[in-house]
């Protein structure tokens, strides 16, 4: 090798095609569009908007998009072929945290009020509650089932778990048919402004920081093209960071709030991105100097833990394995030096709504510990 | 028999394929109004084959069907190794998902994306056609309007605003319109404050 080639090594691939699906957090997506931070790490990047969640892993697994804004439950269903293809993927970071809720129709939500514990408020429904989310393996999913077992609730006996397009929930919820959802930003926070639901939990406050969307690829891209990966992590990041300054939601959020894109108020949109009615622990965040970013294996392993406390999948033991080859840490590692992120020394352990802290050791042991499981 | 759901919840005009696949001898079933609808009809009915657009929004309902009910259909991929993997890759290419119950074999959905492939690709190619169409048409509306920018703005006659226009395009090995695009975007402004003035 050449000792004196340049840190940097020039993208193998200059242009690439991201696909996203039309959220609120899809905002650094935008963001690096839109100021084309991929320049200065030689890329050209295009956006590609998908209609669902099934069409943006087709395309991924079929070559058309190369990387795309992405549920991180759902590559690690690729993973493993649940209900479809498999394929081996790659988390190249996580491009934001929190920003998801669990809303309820007003009138499961003064069930509750009256009941107090959510089993009686559904018992007086007088028939199987509904609730609807946005993919089976995906994040969404993940955050219903946890919150209702909490709750007492069954997810997989008490209630019907729907998937329904996110933008036909608000109007889902007007009708009898749909009693709750949990669905990522602004969705909730249209249904609240419409008056046809209430917001329950906030994601963050079932798990506080919880990784969300993540950018994934397939494990070849990273493979064939090494430096046009690690140049989209740094461009990304760049557009993580630069979402933290002052004023430059509220600026995406006018790009996002297009008819094109989510077609929904741009002030509603900042308000979210902005997350000033929520809490801390559980307001959307994109960078937060790099906290935000990092793969962290544990994290997907805790995926696996839901998948399998659900019934998706057999017990397997190699969870580490999976998450140590699926997550790119020595990529993100190198991608974040160079532009000077920094990435955290050490990790907290994330303490639930049910009181259970997840260490990221045993995953069997975690799994068995929760009384309500599929 | 097969039974088999064809879900038409896009601005694809796929209509007719559940008559010609109705004539072919399958048992079509009802189409879904609505995700929720969807959801109950293959839980309850039980079909076969699910043929949808592969830009449809309802795609992710029927992920959750195959995710969590082992005798729902699963998606079918270009890559699966299936040996009509052509076929699928046809039908993919034509924007055609197919979602099959396990086990069924190959030869015996072949028919049904043979029809789908057909319908979607005539329907791409009126598309390709349609948009073409629409693509010349806005194109020499530009280059009308930045003709008569240049005619009023610089006195020129027709056939030299549309030399001008030729010959920026060919030094700056651009397209015509796009030359047009330019020009009309640089007067632009400057209309605006005219008409604001009036």
């Amino acid at each position: 090798m050449n000792a004196t080639r340049p840190p940097h090594a020039a993208p193998e691939k200059t242009h690439l095609k991201i696909g996203f699906v039309p959220l609120a957090d899809a905002a650094p997506l935008v963001a690096a569009k839109r100021l084309e931070f991929g320049h200065a790490h030689g890329l050209t990047l295009e956006l590609s908007r998908q209609p669902s969640w099934a069409a943006l892993r087709d395309k991924l697994l079929a070559g058309e998009l190369d990387a795309a804004h992405t549920l991180y439950g759902l590559v690690y269903g690729v993973q493993l072929g649940m209900g479809g293809p498999r394929q081996d993927m790659a988390v190249l970071m996580v491009l934001n945290r929190n920003g998801q809720a669990i809303t309820l129709s007003n009138r499961l939500a003064d069930a509750l009020a009256e009941h107090g514990a959510l089993p009686r408020a559904l018992a007086a429904l007088g028939r199987k509650p509904i609730f609807a989310q946005t993919f089976p393996t995906g994040t969404h999913a993940m955050w219903l089932n946890y919150w209702l077992a909490a709750q007492g609730t069954h997810p997989l006996r008490d209630i019907d778990s729907v998937v329904i397009p996110p933008p036909q929930m608000v109007v889902a919820l007007t009708g009898e048919r749909l009693d709750g959802f949990c669905a990522g930003e602004p969705w909730p926070a249209l249904a609240r402004q419409r008056g046809v639901g209430r917001t329950v939990i906030r994601s963050g406050e079932i798990w506080p920081d919880h990784p969300e969307k993540v950018l994934a690829c397939r494990r070849d891209f990273v493979a064939r093209y090494p430096n046009t990966a690690r140049a989209l992590v740094q461009t990304m990041l760049e557009a993580c960071r630069w979402l933290d300054g002052a004023g430059h939601r509220k600026e995406i959020a006018q790009w996002l709030a297009r008819p094109e894109m989510l077609g929904v108020d741009a002030a509603l949109i900042a308000e979210q991105l902005d997350g000033r009615d929520a809490s801390d622990r559980a307001r959307v965040k994109f960078f937060e100097s790099g906290a935000v970013n990092f793969p962290l294996e544990s994290e997907g392993i805790w995926f696996l833990t839901q998948f399998e406390r659900w019934g998706m999948i057999a017990r397997r033991g190699d969870y580490r394995e999976i998450a140590r080859e699926v997550n790119q840490t020595a990529l993100y590692r190198k991608a974040a030096l160079a532009i000077g992120v920094e990435v955290p020394a050490a990790f907290g352990e994330p303490v639930f709504v049910d009181g259970r802290v997840w260490d990221g050791g045993n995953a069997a042991a975690y799994v068995e510990g929760f009384g309500v499981r599929g | 028999m097969l039974r088999v759901l064809l879900v038409t919840d896009t601005d694809k005009p796929i209509g007719d394929l559940r008559d010609t696949l109705a004539r072919l001898g399958y048992e079509m079933l009802a189409n879904p109004a609505t995700p929720q609808a969807l959801h109950h009809v293959v839980e309850r009915e039980r079909p076969d084959v699910i043929i949808v657009d592969t830009e449809s929004p309802s795609r992710d309902t029927l992920e959750q069907l195959a995710v969590m009910n082992a005798t729902a259909p699963r998606p079918v991929l270009m890559f699966s190794s299936d040996a009509n993997q052509q076929l699928i890759r046809a039908a993919v290419h034509a924007g055609v998902t197919a979602y099959l119950v396990e086990g069924l074999a190959g030869e015996r959905i072949a028919p049904i994306l043979e029809v789908a492939l057909a319908r979607f690709a005539q329907e791409a190619q009126l598309r390709e056609r349609l948009t073409q169409a629409e693509r010349e048409l806005a194109e020499r509306k530009v280059i009308d309007r930045a003709k008569r920018i240049l005619m009023e703005q610089q006195k020129m006659t027709e056939p030299a605003a549309y030399a001008t226009l030729r010959k920026r395009a060919m030094d700056q090995s651009l397209k015509l319109a796009e030359v047009a695009r330019q020009i009309v975007a640089a007067a632009e402004p400057r209309d605006h404050a005219n008409h604001s003035r009036k």
